[in-house]
């Protein structure tokens, strides 16, 4: 079956707002599900008999948008790769995907970057203070306007002007709040992105 | 258009909820008996089920499950003049398919005994 030029044109513009979508996938993913969707198109040109652009519109219509579409490969891609290995950096660079794309995927990516960044000063900290007995730790620091502040420090440099609050408990506790942070950014950033994936973004056929 | 009605907003909501969770597994059955392209699956499941929300919800899951590596894909030139990405269950995808076969037998067999007082509507 030929395709008139503007039915043609459709389809194609599609696909491109499609493709745009997916800037941080790598090219080989895009152009599969590229080539994918627009068999899926022609295929039911072919089915419908005519291709008129109004025909062509229907069939768009019941892929939905280009991006609720690539909303829908982005966090099913989140969570499937999270099943797969649930390293944090697997997980951030699928986040960083979702980000790309929604408002929503760039707050969890927000909170999850803060989550594991504390969890791993936590546990930094604590590997640290063995071999900086004097200057590691999580310090309240006094500063010349009388301000104090809460502090970790890696230990590097002078003993600094304050109050080292935890001392040695700093090795079992940081470990273990270190650890807890990373695991519960890793469920929430998991359990936001089941829940935009059960939204339901696609409208009904 | 139909009065606002949060009751039926949430019904509603749960039956979309309730057929993409069932979705995959319907996948994978439709996967079953041989490899099926993209469109074949859709209409596998218009004939057999009333799963399909949309159509554009298949193409991301089915995705999915080649990541997850429950199916792979292959491409096939077709008589239609453009190559036609065909899916088939792997090894891992079967024995997937199976266990959620069974969990959805003791599942729906218990629901049933349970809910047979409101389906008889007493």
């Amino acid at each position: 079956m030929t395709i008139p030029k503007d039915a043609n044109q459709k389809i194609e513009a599609y696909l491109a707002k499609l493709r745009a979508q997916f800037r941080s996938f790598n090219d080989q993913q895009v152009a599969e599900i590229v080539a994918e969707l627009r068999s899926h198109i022609l295929d039911k040109l072919e089915i419908a008999g005519d291709a008129t652009p109004s025909q062509v519109d229907a069939i768009l219509a019941a892929l939905g948008t280009p991006e609720e579409l690539a909303g829908q490969y982005i966090t099913d891609n989140v969570l499937a790769r999270a099943e797969v290995s649930r390293s944090p950096l697997r997980i951030l660079a699928s986040l960083f995907r979702w980000a790309s794309l929604s408002v929503a995927g760039f707050f969890v990516l927000l909170g999850s970057v803060l989550g594991y960044f504390f969890g791993a000063v936590f546990i930094l900290v604590a590997i640290l203070k063995p071999f900086h007995p004097q200057t590691a730790g999580l310090w309240l620091l006094h500063d010349a306007t009388g301000d104090s502040e809460f502090s970790f420090r890696m230990g590097f440099g002078t003993v600094p002007a304050g109050r080292d609050l935890l001392g040695w408990w700093i090795v079992p506790l940081g470990l273990l709040a270190g650890c807890a942070l990373v695991t519960v950014t890793t469920r929430l950033a998991l359990w936001c992105a089941r829940q935009y994936r059960k939204s339901g973004v696609l409208p009904r056929s | 258009m139909r009065p606002l009605d949060p009751h039926q907003d949430a019904a509603d909501k749960w039956e979309v909820q309730l057929r993409k969770g069932c979705l995959e597994l319907a996948i994978l059955a439709a996967l079953w008996e041989g490899k099926l392209y993209g469109l074949e699956i859709l209409r596998r499941l218009e004939a057999d089920s009333d799963l399909i929300i949309s159509e554009g919800t298949v193409y991301p899951l089915l995705s999915r499950l080649k990541t997850l590596g429950l199916v792979r894909g292959e491409w096939v030139e077709s008589d239609a003049g453009h190559p036609r990405k065909y899916y088939s269950l792997t090894a891992a995808g079967k024995q997937r398919g199976r266990e959620m076969a069974g969990m959805w037998a003791r599942f729906s067999s218990s629901m049933a005994k349970l809910l047979a007082p409101l389906v008889r509507g007493k």
